[in-house]
């Protein structure tokens, strides 16, 4: 049912109008048109008359976040809201572009990643999003899967939404939803905040990478998951599939099999990442949380890690930066060049990226993803390899034979076995 | 890692049942009302399923007029179902059917999977007066029925002569009898009613409002609508806020229950 006939002019509070063009879809909560605003077609989310419990709150909210911008790209933000309007109001925002796809899609296997490279991109995406929402004092609150859109082939994110964000533990009544909450907001014993959107955001990490809830196995099974069942599973006596000290919630042959085939397949690190995200201490514990850092640190090892096959074009996880056969056509990838790293090393081929927190084992999650290197192929030799300088500072380096030398910012390296480089900070990165 | 194919993740399965009487006051306009209004929620539901993250939906469907009938032979996934038009005549034995509920309501007859179920919707349609003893019958699968008890249930009373208080009874709380009396609003509130219940009770949760939560919402679109009387929502009393001690929060595993509780 549309409100609005095509051609309407809405104000807003900075006292321009959106024209507008059509509706597009409706909720629970309202509708969506199509606007023209500023000469660009936009969102308009159009609230029901009594559809948020606080309105008067809930509008000066929206119209704080419209004023202080959006945290990062990933979010389609309010860009700015309507006047008090006909009995209500509303928000402009990005249009969702084409090919990007609601999470649940993903989970019903309507949409797949083509590529785990891909999976594992929109992981750092979404966690970078959260570290930025988070560090302008905002929680999300309300983590479902139906808040991301995700783009399967380039890994892409799109976070939709965000009335619902608000600063950190400000009491909005919305309590989110169970199987993506913290437990102990399922346990009425907090309020949302960045802790609990932390607990949320591993669970959507879990979800991407392992295509089944963290707590879902064994006891998912009840025979009638009834509130009070809901309670126990996400909350009072929530148990991670795989936790090692309690084995009665594992996956069960037959009915997860996603999680069973995928696990089996993560790295070691990322099985581990999420142990300890999941672990009965982290659990009831918030402080104990994976935090930002923590996540970017795996994710991006991981990205790393993915190769593809160049016999079938498979990906393959390369394990410990050595000879790794390919699972579907079981010939042996050579690792010809690794790059040893603060705490691993990681396989050398093109497109290969050094990211600030492969090599400081301190640095802290706004540093994280600061470019360090890039793995690049000569022109004329695709079996040529190079690493370039990404940073805008000079590297030191010492050649095989013990000279030295500078690396000036873009200026690339063969690939030598014993070429070590150090950054103006003291952090190295050798080539073996 | 070996390029596997991916399978959707596991839904619960969320049963939602329609007990529709087909006495004979039900015959003419109004029987067909019902089978255009469900042909059309049938599409619907197919939808929902087909879309929801947690459950899939199976439909049920039982006609009550001198006998009891299930339509659908148990319950059926919606991608295999298409509806078959009833046709009415006869008495209202909504006591038979409350006893063929409780009898097929249980993990040997309609209930059992592997995966299990959500809390079932249970919607009842009537125009008229029980013709056999309803209460005895009630008062068993109220007393006996796990599943009856913990269902959402909606009743949709036809016309001005129906008994009120027969719905009221079965489904345990006069906000969810819902009076309507002409056709047309008959029509979309069946499909508004079909929607609202089986998106409610598919979603994830841990209170206890899905009624509260359906009514709200089947108020919201069905606001304007001709000759129709959707009770207004009590207020429930304040809960008395107790102080929680945290830590008597978390259970130590033993919280689950015996699956063998649920027949």
């Amino acid at each position: 049912m549309s409100n609005f006939e095509s051609g309407k002019l809405i104000p807003t509070q900075e006292g321009l109008s959106c024209k507008v063009v059509k509706y597009l879809a409706g909720g629970g909560q309202g509708d969506v048109y199509i606007v023209e605003y500023k000469g660009e077609k936009k969102a308009l989310k159009w609230y029901k008359p009594n559809a948020v419990s606080k309105p008067q709150k809930f509008y000066d909210s929206l119209v704080d976040k419209a004023r202080k911008g959006s945290p990062d790209k990933a979010f389609l933000w309010p860009l700015a809201v309507t006047q008090q309007f006909e009995g209500s109001f509303g928000y402009i925002m990005d249009l969702r572009p084409e090919g990007y796809y609601e999470l649940c899609d993903f989970m019903l296997a309507k949409v797949q990643f083509p590529s785990f490279k891909a999976a594992v991109e929109a992981c750092i995406r979404i966690v970078t999003a959260f570290r930025l929402l988070h560090n302008s004092g905002y929680c999300y609150q309300d983590m479902n899967d139906g808040n991301f859109f995700i783009n399967p082939k380039t890994g892409d994110v799109l976070i939709c939404d965000n009335d619902n964000v608000s600063p950190n533990k400000t009491d909005t009544f919305i309590l989110g939803t169970p199987r993506y909450m913290a437990p102990e907001i399922v346990l009425s014993l907090d309020k949302p905040n960045t802790q609990t959107d932390r607990f949320s955001l591993s669970v959507v990490l879990f979800m991407i990478l392992c295509m089944n809830h963290p707590f879902e196995g064994e006891h998912w099974l009840a025979p009638c998951l009834t509130p009070d069942m809901e309670r126990l599973l996400y909350g009072s006596d929530a148990t991670f599939l795989f936790d090692p000290q309690d084995d009665s919630n594992r996956p069960v042959p037959g009915v997860h099999d996603n999680v069973i085939r995928r696990w089996s397949y993560m790295p070691d690190y990322i099985q581990n990442a999420f142990l300890t995200a999941f672990s009965k201490d982290a659990i009831r514990n918030p402080a104990r949380r994976l935090r930002e850092a923590d996540w970017l640190k795996v994710l991006v090892r991981f990205q790393s890690d993915i190769v593809r096959c160049p016999y079938c074009s498979n990906e393959v996880f390369i394990k410990d930066a050595s000879d790794t056969p390919c699972d579907n056509c079981h010939k042996m990838l050579p690792v010809k060049h690794k790059l040893k790293l603060a705490d691993y090393s990681i396989t050398a081929a093109k497109g290969t990226r050094i990211y600030r927190c492969q090599i400081d084992r301190t640095c802290n999650a706004d540093d994280a993803l600061d470019r360090i290197g890039l793995v690049v192929a000569k022109d004329s030799d695709p079996n040529t390899l190079g690493f370039r300088n990404m940073t805008s500072s000079i590297f030191s380096a010492t050649t095989p034979s013990g000279k030295a030398r500078q690396v000036k910012p873009g200026e690339v390296v063969p690939l030598i076995t014993g070429i070590r480089f150090q950054t103006p900070e003291g952090k190295n990165i050798e080539i073996q | 890692m070996p390029s596997v194919v991916n399978e959707a993740v596991a839904r619960k399965l969320l049963p939602i049942i329609y007990v529709i009487d087909t006495s004979g006051s039900m015959i003419g306009d109004r029987i067909a009302s019902v089978n255009e209004a469900m042909n059309d929620s049938v599409e619907v539901l197919k939808d929902v399923s087909e879309n929801n993250p947690t459950a899939e939906l199976k439909i049920g469907v039982m006609q009550f007029d001198s006998n009891v009938r299930w339509v659908t032979n148990g319950l059926v996934f919606l991608e295999d179902y298409y509806w078959n038009d009833l046709s009415a005549g006869g008495l209202t034995s909504l006591g038979a059917a409350l006893d063929e509920l409780n009898e097929k309501l249980s993990r040997k007859e309609l209930l059992s999977s592997d995966v299990g179920y959500k809390a079932p919707v249970i919607i009842f349609m009537s125009d008229g007066y029980p013709t056999d003893d309803y209460i005895k019958s009630l008062k068993k699968v109220r007393d006996g029925n796990k599943w009856f008890k913990i269902a959402t249930k909606i009743a949709i009373g036809v016309g001005d002569d129906f008994d009120k208080a027969a719905l009221t009874n079965v489904v345990g709380n006069s906000e969810a009898v819902i009076q309507v009396n002409d056709n047309e609003t008959l029509k979309k509130l069946i499909r508004v009613v079909s929607v609202t219940a089986s998106m409610v009770g598919s979603k994830s949760r841990t209170d206890e409002s899905q009624i509260n939560e359906v009514l709200a919402e089947v108020r919201q679109e069905m606001q304007g609508e001709a000759d129709i009387d959707i009770p207004d929502p009590v207020t429930p009393p304040a809960q008395p806020q107790t102080k929680k001690d945290p830590d008597d929060a978390w259970n130590t595993g033993d919280g689950w229950g015996d699956s063998s509780e649920w027949t």
